[in-house]
């Protein structure tokens, strides 16, 4: 600190013709898009809050604006900078990629919710969520302003945990309100340590500030904060808590949607403050040791839960272990395997969680019952747990394929023990699939044939037992899971296009080491 | 700074702070941010990191201070407001008779509980011990790890710890609240005061955050306190 008084800077260094600063133009044309991007979702998010009644037109209007939304992050030109009043926005092209499947995956949940109990405000705060995360890709150069809308993302969403379906007659459950409470402490602990690295790093001037406020000081608060927003372990506790008691598709939203947004955060920190990799050698090995036991911590969590919502949250903290290491190896091949896993996620959680939705509905037998035969109950359900599961784990011919493939490639250079952590988390987690099968999915059904009673004398049909009637399953809800899975499947047989791009865009990072550091 | 100069500013974070940090009462303790607002809004005028800009009267501020009590302002009385009024009322007409039940089942336990709680000096030995810790740590940390003069790292590692210890220390979801807060306080306070180039819209954003994050604890503790007819945390993991 020089002690020296400073000005705020507000600036617009839009020019003219000329090379004038032009003053008059609040919004240049070139940010037009950009603005577009932030504002259309959040005021159709205001607009379905308004009209949160009416369910089905809500949902309507929510997935012709996701769609809207979609097609205008298609056409928005990848990598023209521009600046609005002292900010930088700008699209690259992984930042296109995720935001277009960011509304394209929320606009099939929301669908999803067609026929499914969801709460009141489930489609508003999606669509906010949507608005929100567009904001921080697009404002991916102004960290402190990203590591703030994260937070704040994080604050909206958690309305969103206790959220009650309209009108509902059920009160909202404590260990809900426990959930919703631990996320938001923990999110804006996160937002705070983030904030922090980044003013630090921001003072940081080698050889001037004291040695203290080293990069390694500040790796070490992003690592935290961003442990924290991903789940990794040791840091998970707020993700089995909230898919465990939350309804399935506000975790989705919050694990595709901000965690994913999350990710894109930290690898455009590493590319704006390339000391942070350049200095932190040790720190980084550290790291990639540290991604890899977190994800056989998560799988053996996976692996001792008894419960299936538990079990589907700790696979998710598995994969963010796997994520971390690959993100951690600063390799070309590395960083595609961790972009590409967190490509995965982004469609088997919400695969997963509609899938969950629809094995919880009541299905005509007692609500104790223990029901252990959902994938012949619920086919189309059942499935898409068991390939979501899949996909998370990496096996053929899924989306995860490929992505663990790379991991595994990388994993190889390091040695051994590498590899061999690497894959004893996925049979851990494979296991902890195979139990959900057993104890869940293929067991033999409760509804064993039953000899005919015999009609007493004076009997009437009321004396009879009622006949019960097992419903099919929602029809949009199944084409939604049959949507995903497709998607999912067609990535998993042919992953040569999404490689390629991701490759395209992980060449031109500036912080990425050609060769792998055993 | 001179030994027998008293920084008053300083003074008064330091001892709302630490009432915060102490104290159980929302009485004291919402009272007790907004003078913490005050006070950060009071050292930052005080040492003029930033440019004054706004004349009013014979005093000369930067319109940052302004915005941070006017946020100060929001944030206390968003919580305050939460206090005074508590609870969001269910729509009872739309609840079964088993949701009703379970409300006037955790209004008895609640009103049981208040009634068996007396004053006990027992439950402030610990937080009192947190104080005592935050202060050493705020006094020792300034000279291990420095990152501005003394009195700035004092402030905000003073704000940070005890923000930390309220957290970790809450039995309430309004006290996690207000920790929270003083946590966005000291890192708001750390890049006013040493950030290099200070930019209008991440101090902005930080304001907006701290009216969000003050709105998320507002309306979690009206939902908890509707729900459960308490904010006692311990509540929330009973079986």
């Amino acid at each position: 600190m020089d002690g020296s008084r400073r000005s705020i800077s507000v600036y617009c260094t839009n020019h003219d013709h000329a090379g004038r600063q032009c003053w008059r133009q609040l919004i240049p044309a070139g940010c037009m898009s950009y603005v577009l991007l932030i504002t259309f979702p959040l005021a159709l998010g205001a607009s379905c809050f308004l009209l949160r009644h009416e369910t089905r037109l809500v949902i309507g209007v929510a997935v012709a604006a996701l769609i809207a939304h979609c097609a205008l992050v298609i056409l928005t030109p990848v990598d023209q900078p521009v600046r609005l009043l002292g900010l930088t926005l700008n699209l690259d092209p992984l930042g296109r990629l995720f935001l277009a499947g960011f509304p394209a995956v929320t606009a099939l949940m929301i669908l999803a919710t067609w026929r499914l109990p969801h709460g009141e405000h489930f489609v508003s705060i999606a669509l906010v969520i949507i608005g929100v995360a567009s904001a921080m890709i697009v404002l991916l150069q102004e960290p402190l302003m990203v590591a703030l809308l994260l937070v704040s993302a994080g604050l909206i969403s958690v309305l969103a945990i206790v959220d009650l379906p309209s009108r509902a007659s059920q009160l909202v459950e404590p260990r809900v309100i426990a959930s919703a409470l631990k996320y938001l402490v923990l999110m804006a602990l996160a937002g705070a340590l983030a904030y922090l690295g980044f003013v630090l790093i921001n003072v940081y001037r080698p050889g001037i500030t004291p040695d203290l406020i080293a990069p390694r000081l500040v790796l070490a608060l992003i690592v935290a904060a961003f442990g924290l927003r991903m789940a990794l372990v040791p840091f998970h506790s707020w993700l089995p808590d909230l898919v465990e008691d939350a309804s399935p598709l506000v975790s989705a939203i919050i694990v595709v949607v901000l965690n994913t947004t999350g990710l894109l955060f930290l690898i455009s920190v590493l590319q704006f403050f390339p000391t942070l990799v350049a200095e932190n050698e040790r720190g980084l090995a550290l790291l990639t040791w540290l991604g890899a036991i977190a994800a056989l911590v998560g799988a053996l969590l996976a692996l001792v839960q008894d419960r299936l919502r538990r079990i589907a949250g700790y696979l998710v903290v598995y994969n963010a272990g796997m994520i971390l290491f690959g993100l951690a190896t600063i390799t070309p091949a590395g960083l595609m395997g961790a972009v590409f896993e967190a490509f995965n996620q982004m469609l088997a959680v919400p695969l997963l969680m509609v899938s969950l939705v629809l094995l919880e509905q009541p299905d005509g037998r007692p609500p104790k019952a223990m029901r252990r035969d959902l994938l012949w109950r619920w086919p189309v359900a059942g499935s898409g747990l068991l390939c979501s599961c899949a996909a998370l784990i990496g096996l053929p011919p899924l989306s995860g394929f490929a992505s663990k493939m790379l991991l595994y490639q990388v994993a190889a250079h390091y040695g051994a023990p590498m590899i061999a952590l690497l894959i004893g988390a996925t049979l851990l987690a494979l296991l902890a699939l195979a139990r959900i099968a057993r104890d869940w999915l293929i067991g033999a059904p409760e509804d064993q044939p039953v000899a005919e009673a015999q009609v007493l004398l004076g009997a009437t049909e009321l004396d009879m037992p009622s006949q019960r009637r097992l419903t099919s399953e929602p029809f949009i809800a199944a084409i939604v899971v049959l949507a995903l899975l497709g998607i999912s499947l067609a990535i998993g047989l042919y992953p040569q296009p999404l490689i390629e791009t991701i490759a395209e865009v992980i060449r031109g990072l500036t912080f990425v080491r050609p060769d792998v550091v055993r | 700074m001179p030994i027998f100069t008293i920084n008053w500013a300083i003074v008064s974070l330091a001892l709302s702070s630490g009432m915060v940090l102490l104290l159980r009462d929302w009485r004291i303790t919402i009272p007790a941010m907004l003078i913490n607002y005050l006070s950060v809004a009071w050292f930052l005028a005080q040492q003029q990191f930033i440019t004054p800009d706004l004349t009013i009267g014979e005093l000369t501020l930067s319109t940052t201070i302004v915005v941070k009590v006017i946020t100060g302002f929001a944030a206390s009385a968003i919580l305050g407001i939460t206090a005074v009024t508590f609870s969001r009322e269910y729509n009872l007409e739309d609840l079964d008779e088993f949701s009703l039940a379970e409300l006037r089942r955790a209004a008895r336990r609640a009103q049981r509980q208040r009634a068996g709680e007396p004053f006990r000096l027992a439950d402030y030995v610990v937080p009192f011990w947190a104080l005592v810790l935050a202060a050493l740590a705020s006094i020792a940390l300034p000279r291990l790890y420095p990152i501005g003069s003394q009195t700035i790292d004092f402030a905000w590692y003073w704000l940070g710890l005890t923000g930390l210890f309220t957290i970790v220390l809450a039995s309430d979801t309004l006290k996690t609240g207000l920790g929270l807060l003083l946590v966005v306080s000291s890192i708001d306070l750390v890049y006013t005061a040493i950030a290099s180039t200070v930019q209008v819209f991440p101090l902005a954003l930080l304001s907006l955050t701290t009216i969000v994050l003050s709105l998320s604890v507002a309306y979690l503790s009206g939902l908890m306190y509707g729900r459960l007819k308490t904010l006692d945390l311990s509540v929330l993991y009973k079986p």
